[in-house]
């Protein structure tokens, strides 16, 4: 479903992402993982068409972001990083707004804005402005606009961040039992989280892919007789690991030592 | 379309269910009326004067539209420009700042789409902000008749000053837009859109005492003295052609702008 090839990226001088290439396939959830800074929002980015790759390219569906954009966008749901929303506008107004120029028909338009309400829980807030309510329940607002219109692929940046416990446990069961009908991807930083929703790992590193496997294939690379690590043990392996080939130089002074 | 007319609704909700629409609603109401009753209370003070001295000829002459609804348009367009920039200032800039424009270029919505149904309702608004003051000239066509056997003021002459404010308005919102669009602080959308208005405002006095060709194209590029023959209930064609091109050139501008977004 969605397939990137090569994606480079360039802020000037800043390469965000550097030749990145990896797939998803219908029906998986993938974790996508990485430091603050590491390209992972960047990646998602041009994979939903929001910003143009500097050179490599994105398909989602068969679609090309670049050559088809509105293809692309009819077929995404996007939660970015910072959640969209208008303070002024009430739950249900701003669902209205987003399934109109998602192109949600007149008709179904309030049976879909009824059925995400209800599976982002936001029912008894939905008079409300969104911009009085609590970090939890914007980012719940957030998660539920990327839900309408029912897109087949799901693009998530950070959707548990902000959330209490109890809600990052409502919205990990929400994103399991998507999985059914949708190809999800999404980023976050709890790997505890990635282990159990997760099958599938794409790891990035400054710009650089540096892992892409099966969450149980990369916990078993690190495996030992003794134990077997976490994956968040396993997560910060490896980057050190990375950090360490990446300077020899202070390979060599650690061995010297 | 469909997406134009969805982007309109939710800027007109935002206007009229927060405080801002209401308080330059308020604003303009309010300066415009004490015009009103200035210049009312001057034509009966100077129509007194006039029947004391028994001079009929100079009574014949008194009328509302030279009287009072002209001196009432250029207070007005004054304060109606002035208010502009604060009705523009947040449309896209505060898509910006918010991150919200992230959420409009990832669903299928054209840049295009975007501008015009922005531009849509802040058309709506000004439109809104002229309408209230009609209550002027309707109220001098209901208590005015008394004065004489004809109709108390002219209506055709009447609305094409308006007609001729709106295309005002609607090309310096078309400007504020633009300047909206180029920044995501709204303190910068208002600052730019006031130089660029008060720029075009004035640049017909650069041409006073000049001869030629400086004076024609500082008149003719004046927002101002485009609008001097609607107020006289006048349609010039090239008059309808400034603003027009003022228009299409302030939305083509934010619709690059919009469209770069991306390549940021």
């Amino acid at each position: 479903m969605i397939e990137v090839r090569e994606l480079t990226k360039r802020y000037r001088d800043l390469v965000a992402v550097d030749r990145v290439s990896f797939n998803v396939t219908k029906g998986e959830i993938v974790g996508f993982l990485g430091l603050n800074g590491a390209g992972k929002s960047t990646t998602m980015k041009v994979v939903t068409g929001y910003i143009p790759a500097t050179t490599g390219t994105a398909k989602v569906a068969g679609f090309d972001v670049f050559e088809e954009p509105m293809e692309v966008k009819r077929r995404i749901g996007y939660l970015p990083e910072i959640v969209p929303i208008y303070p002024d506008l009430t739950v249900t107004e701003y669902l209205d707004f987003v399934a109109s120029i998602k192109g949600v028909a007149k008709k179904a338009k309030k049976g879909e804005i009824e059925r995400v309400l209800e599976k982002a829980q936001l029912k008894d807030v939905r008079e409300r402005l969104t911009g009085n309510l609590s970090k939890g329940f914007q980012q719940r607002c957030g998660i539920a606009q990327a839900l309408l219109g029912n897109p087949p692929v799901l693009i998530l940046d950070e959707p548990t961040s902000g959330l209490d416990p109890q809600q990052q446990r409502n919205v990990r069961e929400l994103i399991q039992a998507l999985a059914a009908e949708h190809t999800i991807m999404l980023s976050t930083h709890n790997l505890a989280e990635v282990e159990q929703i997760c099958k599938r790992a794409i790891i990035i590193h400054r710009g650089k892919l540096a892992a892409d496997d099966l969450v149980q294939n990369l916990i078993s690379r690190y495996k030992t007789p003794e134990r077997t690590p976490n994956f968040y043990e396993v997560f910060d392996t490896m980057l050190n690991d990375l950090d360490r080939q990446a300077t020899p130089a202070a390979n060599t002074a650690v061995r010297a030592a | 379309m469909g997406n134009t007319l969805a982007i309109a609704k939710k800027e007109l909700r935002i206007y009229f269910t927060t405080a801002t629409s209401y308080v330059l609603l308020t604003a303009f109401a309010a300066i415009t009326a004490y015009f009103f009753v200035v210049l009312v209370g001057a034509y009966a003070a100077q129509t007194t004067q006039f029947m004391g001295m028994q001079a009929q000829q100079m009574l014949e002459r008194m009328n509302f539209n030279d009287q009072v609804i002209l001196p009432l348009f250029f207070n007005i367009y004054v304060f109606f420009l002035i208010l502009l920039p604060m009705v523009t200032m947040r449309l896209i800039a505060e898509e910006k700042r918010t991150k919200t424009m992230q959420l409009l270029m990832t669903t299928p919505v054209r840049p295009i789409e975007i501008v015009l149904g922005k531009y849509i309702a802040a058309s709506t608004l000004i439109f809104v902000m002229l309408a209230i003051t009609m209550v002027y000239p309707l109220i001098l066509q209901i208590y005015g008749a008394s004065t004489g056997d004809a109709a108390p003021i002219d209506w055709a002459t009447v609305l094409c000053g308006y007609l001729g404010m709106f295309l005002l308005g609607a090309a310096v919102i078309a400007f504020g837009l633009f300047a909206s669009s180029v920044t995501d602080s709204q303190i910068v959308a208002v600052l730019v859109s006031f130089a660029v208005l008060i720029l075009f405002w004035m640049i017909g006095w650069a041409g006073y005492g000049q001869q030629g060709f400086v004076a024609d194209l500082t008149a003719n590029l004046s927002l101002i003295n485009h609008l001097e023959s609607f107020t006289r209930g006048i349609l010039k064609v090239s008059d309808l052609v400034y603003y027009v091109s003022v228009i299409a050139l302030g939305l083509f501008l934010t619709h690059r702008a919009v469209e770069a977004e991306r390549w940021n």
